[in-house]
């Protein structure tokens, strides 16, 4: 039976069968990694021509490939004759890619070059590519696909604020770029996809969930999200088509606070960056620090840390995660960046994993309840947390309190409008 | 040719080690370690420079007392409660080094139950490389690094004491 989601979701509150009905699951690895615009990678894990990764888009496996000529492909792994998968590890160089199977070989750009035994065929060869996605787009290295080619321009995706998250990370590197090229650490949780960009842009559950972080080691948490006065004045952000913030910055009460020091142990990055941007704004990012944001529907901007959301089935995810390292500072600040990543973030972490833990009880809370509920007042979940305090801009930005569920709702706001069609042309 | 008395004194060493960390005895685990202990647990083999990589793991002395600490807020959520666990050791290599250092090889399997949420048994089977050292007369543990067979795939709850 098809699903109607506007009986699903409200604006107060949203069905717990969504986080575990196998329909809706299959709904939307169609509508949101199929037919919307998902991240992929980012350029600088394929430096040279042959560099391949393998990610997983929804159902589809990919591999996202930088060809001879420059430029960045992202292809179906699977061979175009009998489905076989081309790769399996996670990454690789190759000159072409060959089918087990029956040798067929790929070019880097997914066009058939060779078959043996070739004159069985009378089809064209062009007709025999690989699948490759309709779209592709590429910000500051930042690879975003849309595997159907039909979602509307990346511009409409990523709206003025993707586009300004992603400018605030990279412009705090000394050469405006960065490198994600140190690897994906995988976190295996039993909970549904969509718990952790509800997760990472929840401003509520920090000296709740985390509060064993609190009172083990000293944390800038508290300073930002924790009790009363930071809850206040960090901002909950929802800037629309499903792009969040938990904005930290008007509750920074030093400088360098999200890094943990002191400027006098990060003086030669910021000299590289000041070079480039000069002393005041460099000051200012020093203050600022880089976002905390969600970009929908699978990639978290976390400060130092960068991570994609993958579905795995109604009741399986994997939270993938990498250090951002700033091209062009000093190999002391680029491994501190990697010591932070490892505490804040993956299966061993001081943090995520009490989210995780987290997801996963809400998953085995929410897993009885029944579409058919959705009718009356059984297995809802409450998202109505500051409704009545929320401002809207003239740009149609809502921002609320940090522990106001602004940013749930944000998400969504836009995953409604992903499955019910109206993302589309 | 190691004597069958150092064999001996590694052996208990090892294994009361592994008791100490599947029952949750942090403090006796953590009197273990020497103060530049280096735990470790890479996305990988073990190999290349842990500095220049980005781990599951990797805590200095003072990140794994923090760890310890954490552990014993009680609010540690994804270790409220601890998971009941036991491991087994086996295959144990030890090799004397010539700063009077021991260094011992050993595969391991520990099952533990995800009491914390799913209650599912998880199976983590890997090699353990133990750098001991012998301080006043006791063996002390100055690094311990383990390659889960695992390691590529990404992890479940990782925040025992492996």
């Amino acid at each position: 039976m098809k699903v109607d989601y506007r009986e699903l979701v409200h604006t107060d509150r949203v069905h717990g069968s969504l986080l575990h009905d196998p329909e809706i699951f299959a709904d939307e690895m169609e509508r949101i990694f199929v037919q919307g615009w998902v991240f992929v990678g980012h350029e600088s894990e394929v430096k040279n021509g042959g560099d391949w990764v393998k990610r997983q888009l929804g159902n589809e496996s990919v591999l996202m490939v930088r060809a001879e000529s420059g430029e960045v492909n992202v292809l179906a792994n699977r061979c175009s004759h009998r489905g076989t998968a081309l790769c399996w590890e996670h990454n690789g160089n190759a000159a072409f890619f060959q089918c087990t199977y029956h040798n067929w070989r790929f070019g880097l750009d997914g066009d058939l070059r060779a078959v043996p035994f070739p004159d069985g065929y009378s089809k064209p060869k062009e007709d025999l590519g690989l699948d490759r996605a309709g779209q592709i787009a590429v910000y500051r290295g930042f690879v975003f696909a849309n595997l159907d080619g039909l979602a509307g321009t990346i511009d409409e995706h990523l709206g003025p604020a993707g586009y300004e998250l992603i400018d605030r990370l990279c412009e705090m590197s000394p050469s405006g770029k960065i490198d994600l090229s140190k690897g994906w650490i995988g976190h295996r949780v039993q909970s549904n996809w969509k718990l952790w960009p509800e997760s990472d842009s929840d401003g509520y559950h920090v000296g709740f969930v985390h509060a064993s972080m609190s009172a083990s080691t000293d944390t800038y948490y508290d300073d930002v999200a924790v009790g009363g006065d930071a809850v206040k004045s960090s901002r909950a952000v929802d800037y629309g088509r499903g792009h969040l913030e938990l904005d930290w910055r008007p509750s920074y009460k030093k400088e360098l606070s999200w890094l943990g020091v002191t400027r006098d142990r990060v003086k030669e990055y910021y000299s590289a960056l000041a070079q480039r941007v000069g002393n005041d704004l460099a000051d200012q990012m020093l203050w600022d620090g880089p976002p905390h944001a969600f970009l929908f529907p699978n990639l978290f901007l976390g400060e130092t840390v960068i991570a994609i959301v993958e579905p795995v089935s109604p009741g399986e995810m994997i939270h993938h995660h990498t250090s951002v390292q700033f091209d062009g500072a000093d190999d002391a600040f680029n491994e501190r960046l990697l010591r932070q990543t490892e505490a804040a973030v993956g299966p061993a972490s001081f943090i995520t994993t009490d989210d995780a833990i987290t997801a996963e009880r809400i998953q085995a809370g929410v897993s009885g309840t029944d579409r058919s509920w959705s009718s009356t007042s059984r297995g809802w979940i409450d998202l109505s947390r500051g409704l009545h305090r929320e401002e809207i801009n003239d740009d149609g930005v809502r921002s609320s309190d940090a522990s106001d569920e602004t940013t749930n709702r944000g998400f969504w706001y836009r995953y409604l409008d992903a499955m019910s069609g109206k993302d589309r042309h | 040719m190691i004597s069958a008395e150092l064999r001996a004194e590694v052996e208990d060493f090892l294994y009361r080690e592994a008791r100490f960390a599947d029952e949750f005895s942090l403090e006796e685990w953590e009197a273990l370690l020497t103060d530049d202990f280096h735990y470790w647990v890479p996305a990988g083999r073990l190999e290349g420079d842990p500095s220049k990589q980005l781990a599951y793991l990797n805590d200095n002395r003072a990140r794994v007392a923090t760890r310890i600490r954490q552990l014993q807020t009680g609010k540690r959520l994804s270790q409220l409660p601890n998971s009941p666990m036991r491991r087994v050791i086996s295959n144990i290599e030890i090799e004397p080094r010539n700063d009077e250092g021991i260094s011992v090889v050993a595969n391991f399997v520990i099952y533990e139950l995800a009491a914390q949420s799913s209650g599912e048994l998880r199976v983590w089977p890997g090699q353990a490389q133990y750098r001991l050292e012998r301080i006043a007369g006791n063996l002390r543990m100055s690094a311990k690094w383990i390659e889960l067979v695992t390691a590529h795939a990404g992890q479940r709850n990782l925040t025992f004491l492996i």
